[in-house]
């Protein structure tokens, strides 16, 4: 194989090549997609609200936001601000946080892939970060919580997790607990930047109709002169203590349509019992054949419900949602749920269940090519988790999933001292 | 530089690369492009509701939920299976004047999963014991649509610009509650049977196409499908209402959504369509644009404000919007600082280099959101609702490069009129605690 100067070849899987530069460790990932003339490059960064202690949550989201106020080249004042030059060419361009990650995307006219990349690496060490921006990007950063805040089940899933875990930063919600959000300093965000970008600590992926040779090149040229620190990155040692006991959380806005949410501690994100738990997940949710649409929403009990899991680089939860139809009690849906559990803990799944479950995953492992962006989304999921190989070998690891697993996974972690429960109960005076 | 190793031939238009036939009363289009095994399509069709009736409206959603409970000879179980089996999506909507459908599948299952697609529009079983839950089911929307600030400021402005009878006009939600709880299985199939029929019906395959296969379904699933002489009646303007402000009060949201607008006299299909659009973008229509640069990014007044051209068709007015969000505390100054822009932007117009840029991006995003196959299917579609030619999608690019400053910015002083903004704002907040 020919490898581009300066670049170590790592692994190919799913049609994914895997690179690392050997000045600096960037990994760098190449995905050939010709189905249109779009690229996606995206950088993502191992470090989110899991990195955060106490007093400081909501760093690694305010720092997201402050990576677009600008860079000594790349800046407003010059009338060359991120935004303003990348969407000059139509490129849709943004950032998340998540728990484990923050990632900054572009998705672009193929024949602009150099911008986006000269753009991440100019970024990765040289923004600005300026106090007087900061300021004015705390009043947005507020007025996003206050957004979220309005949303009843969004103040849900923060509060069952908040009570899932005590100890561990999964606590805390990604934007952030707003004293802290008011009180994050110049010094504490620079710290976080300082600490984590930089390239040993980030994948960056390239996915479109791009040439190999050129794409590695302009990732050797605009990023191969960045240094990694010496100084290793801080080692994560946070560890949830055991659940011994249910917890349950409530919570009351004024509103009209309830929700429940009952929640179950779940393993990495990287291990098989995760996958069984994803697949227990599909039986319970994937449409009307759903075990939790024919015993719940097609019974009259609610008007939709549906399973979930975490696949994070620490132990997450694996839940159901459900809203109570008019007339039905927070009560009943919860009973409900928890004997659709029971029932396959008892009498585990069919084998016409589980083939339905791996039929759906084929045909979403196809959808999810369909576009550059599709792609790149699920790969920044997977190198989150630990391992970008989750989306390549995502199909493998399912079909090795049996019915077994799945009864018993459903028995080892659907169990009542590791569970928390939540309920959104319209405040009916408020609404009133 | 170019990374492209397919270097710069030159692209066919869509005109070369579609393959269009008339089959029965139902027009197919398709275009087969590089994606492996993936296949979407979308369609639609006229339902011509009476909009001076909105009991037609809720019927039409009733039998749009119920589409999936299960058709022909099979119940709603058995049509879930084959799709599940296959991992196939189908999903219908309700878009006022029309009903849309669209679906994605494994190339070798979409011949029987568009064959499901027609029985399930021709003949849903619209079973007496789905009702109930179909009705709360769009009650629980309409209950989180009352939750939702932004739902309910859009609501309040289409309200005090449109009469009940012009198609973007939305009911109060605690109206829509209590007429849908009256209506009967009867009037839900009577619904279906004068309304659901190959009215300008137009399906849209993308993707790993095998022509043949589609076409094969196509005939023999809709070409016998019979058209309806229903015929739609609706306000094509809005109605003439002098400027003001709505209060929606919803305790315990401390965000609250903003919306300014007033009726808009421009068609989709008017020659002053694209110099309004391209006035709009460099107002607020991305994170570059005016709108985001003063009140966002410099004031930090808001996370979100935007700008659109909405509602607006070939076949009735529409009107224009600027969307805010503010924090409780910000409510009053936003609000000023937002039309203080407004009106420099109409007294002052863009500048060339701003048009130029904005251009660039229009061409751009253009071209981005074709690279999936349901955004190429989607804007196929969209184009044939509005009566364009498939070449409109090939000159768009050029039709939007042609536009000169000068055209913008007439557009600007005939189209957005500060003085005649409408205010309407929903969350914790007393209209007596504002001065507006």
């Amino acid at each position: 194989m020919d490898i581009p100067k300066g670049f170590a070849f790592e692994e190919t899987s799913g049609g994914v090549e895997a690179y690392r530069l050997e000045g600096n460790g960037l990994q760098t990932l190449l995905l050939r997609d010709a189905t249109a003339p779009v690229a996606t490059f995206m950088i993502t960064y191992r470090v989110g609200s899991r990195h955060e202690p106490e007093g400081l949550t909501g760093a690694c989201h305010f720092l997201e936001h402050l990576m677009f106020k600008g860079s000594a080249r790349f800046n407003k004042q010059a009338g060359t601000s991120v935004f303003n030059v990348l969407q000059r060419v139509g490129a849709r361009v943004n950032a998340t946080t998540w728990l484990d990650r923050t990632n900054y995307y572009e998705m672009l006219p193929e024949e602009h892939l150099p911008l986006a990349v000269e753009i991440e690496a100019d970024r990765m060490r040289g923004a600005l970060l300026q106090d007087e921006d900061m300021e004015r990007e705390r009043t947005v950063i507020l007025n996003e919580l206050d957004r979220g805040e309005n949303d009843p089940v969004r103040k849900l899933f923060h509060a069952v997790w908040a009570a899932a875990f005590t100890v561990h930063p999964y606590h805390h919600p990604v934007i952030g607990w707003r004293d802290d959000v008011e009180r994050l300093t110049p010094d504490g965000l620079r710290h976080f930047y300082d600490t984590y970008y930089r390239p040993d600590n980030a994948t960056v992926s390239i996915i479109g109709d791009f040439d190999k040779t050129e794409a590695l090149g302009l990732v050797h040229r605009h990023f191969g002169q960045i240094a990694s620190p010496e100084e290793a990155l801080p080692a994560m040692h946070v560890c949830e203590p055991a659940q011994e006991e249910e917890r349950r959380v409530v919570v009351r806005q004024a509103g009209w349509q309830g929700a429940v949410m009952v929640a179950w501690k779940s393993p990495r994100g990287l291990e098989a019992d995760t996958d069984a738990l994803d697949m227990l997940s599909a039986i319970l949710s994937a449409g009307k054949n759903g075990r939790l649409y024919r015993r719940l929403t097609d019974t009259g009990l609610t008007t939709s419900a549906w399973g979930g899991i975490s696949r994070f680089c620490d132990p997450g939860l694996a839940y159901v949602f459900a809203r109570p139809a008019p007339d039905k009690t927070h009560e009943e849906v919860e009973s409900a749920i928890h004997a659709t559990i029971d029932e396959i803990k008892e009498n585990g799944i069919t084998e016409e269940e589980l083939q339905r479950a791996r039929n759906q995953r084929k045909a979403q492992a196809a959808f999810s090519r369909d576009g550059s962006f599709s792609a790149a989304a699920e790969l920044n999921e997977a190198i989150a988790a630990g391992d970008w190989k989750l989306y390549t070998a995502m199909q493998d690891r399912i079909n090795r999933v049996t019915g077994k697993h799945i009864q018993r996974v459903a028995r080892e972690y659907f169990v009542e001292h590791t569970c928390t429960t939540g309920y959104y109960i319209p405040d009916g005076e408020a609404s009133s | 530089m170019s990374v492209s190793p397919s270097g710069q031939a030159r692209t066919p238009s869509f005109a070369e690369r579609i393959s269009e036939h008339l089959i029965g009363p139902c027009r197919l289009i398709m275009l087969r492009t590089p994606i492996h095994n993936v296949v979407t399509w979308c369609g639609s069709f006229h339902s011509a509701p009476d909009m001076g009736n909105k009991e037609e409206l809720l019927l039409q959603h009733l039998v749009v939920s119920m589409l999936d409970k299960g058709a022909g000879t099979l119940d709603r179980f058995a049509v879930a299976e084959i799709l599940e089996n296959k991992g196939a999506e189908l999903a219908f909507s309700s878009d006022v004047l029309r009903i849309d459908f669209s679906g994605r599948a494994l190339k070798k299952d979409v011949k029987e999963v568009l064959g499901l697609t027609a029985l399930q529009l021709r003949e849903p079983l619209l079973a007496g014991e789905e009702l109930a839950k179909a009705k709360d089911r769009i009650s629980a929307s309409i209950k989180r649509s009352m939750e939702s600030t932004s739902a309910q400021a859009s609501g309040a402005l289409r309200r005090r610009i449109y009469g009940a009878s012009h198609p973007n006009y939305i009911e109060e939600s605690e109206e829509r509650l209590e007429q849908l709880q009256r209506l009967s299985i009867d009037e839900v199939r009577a619904y279906h049977a004068a309304h659901f029929g190959a009215n300008a019906c137009t399906l849209v395959v993308v993707g790993d196409v095998d022509e043949s296969a589609v076409n094969e379904a196509v005939e023999n699933h809709f070409a016998g499908w019979p058209s309806r002489d229903a015929s739609p009646h609706f306000a094509e303007t809005p109605e003439e209402h002098d400027p003001g402000v709505s209060t929606v009060a919803i305790p315990d949201k401390e965000n609250v959504d903003v919306r300014l607008g007033h009726a808009l006299a421009v068609r989709r299909n008017d020659p002053g369509y694209i110099p309004a659009f391209l006035a709009n973008f460099a107002l607020g229509g991305n994170f570059s644009a005016r709108l985001m640069q003063t009140i966002r990014d410099e004031m930090g007044l808001t996370y979100g404000i935007g700008s659109s051209l909405s509602g607006v068709s070939t076949e009735y007015d529409g009107h224009w919007q600027v969307a805010v969000t503010l924090s409780k505390e910000y409510v009053q100054r936003g609000i000023e600082e937002t039309v203080k822009q407004i009106r420099h932007f109409v007294a002052g117009g863009v500048t060339p280099e701003e048009l130029e840029e904005k251009k660039t991006t229009v061409t751009g995003a253009f071209k981005v959101g074709l690279s999936t196959t349901f955004g190429l299917a989607k804007t196929l579609l969209s184009n044939v609702e509005q009566g364009f030619e498939i070449a409109y999608l090939d000159e768009f690019p050029d039709r939007v490069e042609s536009v000169s400053v000068d055209e913008v910015n007439r557009a600007i002083t005939q189209t957005f009129v500060p003085d005649s903004l409408h205010i309407t704002l929903a969350g914790n907040v007393r209209e007596a605690d504002l001065s507006l």
